[in-house]
């Protein structure tokens, strides 16, 4: 057999520079949307993200009652979840990951994976399902996770006001609760920057 | 008397709440019941509650820690080829064109997502890999000041 080193070398020496890889990654920076099942969190993600969203499954291990029990063995039950996400490259050193996450699961072992280090959360709210995303808001309060309420509304219409929201759901004064479109690009952008907000005002506080 | 002689009761089987550290230690409790099954007295091997996923060799944690799924992988050039599984590989081949994040290999190579963290955490032993995660465990200002930039340009 003929081996021919030189035709090798032409093929290893142009792809290196021709691929981007020896390029640094940029910095990755995540916003969590969270919420019952079916209230647009995969719609909100795809609005947004500038890849359609993908989706990654993740198992996921909740401990039942006995948490409190750290003798008693027990019951750990494995899951795996779905979870959609969805990327916006901000500049070339910076990029933004949306996660939609379920949030009708307690003890999710997986979410303190997921919100570890993330900037802020936004949680999605049907109004016909307004219990649905109780355990996301009760997570990211007790996580202290800076996060939005905001308001799917689907049809143009809310069932409910944003003070009736705010009111059914008990969270905290400096809580912004807003409404808007999933469907919508520059809604969701609007939506985000209200976690933003949020976020900057606590890694300020946090800073000084 | 109906009631059954109090001596000759069993040692009640599932009754965790009373001191069960006793029970777990390698002199197992009385009557011969062990409450935490087959599980083994090192706290390692939770094997017997989770499949082993094959891909992993068997791993289900002890994965990087610094491998989030968000964090960003990108093959080191030059690194010197080695000998690994095809679904290794098939990462590899994935961040040819550019770097990408572990949740991105998890859903194009349909790889559940920890695995791909233990994969990628493989890679990395191996230099085959750098990852890029998140600056801080707490943001910093400056960048979600970037962030909010960015998201204000698009329209």
């Amino acid at each position: 057999m003929d081996f021919d080193p030189s035709a090798n070398r032409v093929v290893a020496t142009a792809r290196i520079p021709g691929g981007a890889a020896p390029k640094k990654a940029p910095v990755p920076v995540k916003i969590i949307v969270a919420g019952g099942f079916g209230v647009g969190k995969t719609t909100t993600v795809g609005a947004i993200s500038e890849i359609s969203p993908l989706t990654t499954e993740a198992e996921m291990t909740s401990e039942s009652v006995g948490i409190d029990n750290p003798g008693q063995a027990t019951m750990k039950t494995t899951t795996t979840i779905a979870m959609d996400f969805g990327v916006l490259t901000i500049d070339q050193t910076l990029k933004l990951y949306i996660f939609g996450t379920p949030g009708q699961t307690r003890f999710a072992f997986m979410w303190d994976d997921l919100v570890k280090g993330a900037l802020g959360a936004l949680v999605v709210v049907d109004t016909n399902r307004i219990d649905d995303c109780y355990p996301a808001v009760d997570y990211f309060e007790r996580a202290g996770l800076p996060f939005v309420v905001g308001v799917n509304t689907f049809n143009g219409q809310m069932g409910y006001s944003l003070d009736e929201v705010r009111w059914a759901l008990a969270v905290r004064d400096d809580v912004p609760v807003i409404s808007y479109d999933a469907r919508f690009r520059a809604s969701v952008r609007d939506a985000l920057l209200v976690v933003l907000d949020q976020a900057l005002d606590k890694a300020i506080k946090m800073k000084s | 008397m109906t009631y059954p002689d109090p001596a000759a009761e069993p040692v009640p089987p599932a009754r965790p709440g009373v001191r069960p550290f006793l029970q777990s230690g390698p002199k197992h409790a009385t009557g011969g019941y062990t409450p935490t099954g087959e599980q083994p007295p090192v706290e390692q091997g939770q094997s017997n509650t989770l499949r082993p996923f094959v891909i992993t060799a068997g791993r289900t944690d002890g994965g990087d820690p610094d491998i989030g799924m968000e964090t960003q992988v990108s093959v080191v050039p030059g690194a010197p080829p080695s000998r690994f599984s095809p679904e290794t590989r098939a990462i590899v081949a994935l961040l040819e064109e550019h770097p990408i994040s572990v949740a991105e290999i998890s859903a194009r190579l349909r790889l559940h997502l920890g695995v791909c963290q233990i994969l990628v955490g493989d890679l990395r032993a191996a230099g085959q890999v750098d990852i890029q995660g998140l600056e801080n465990d707490t943001p910093d200002p400056d960048t979600i000041m970037r962030v909010i930039r960015g998201l204000r340009s698009i329209s």
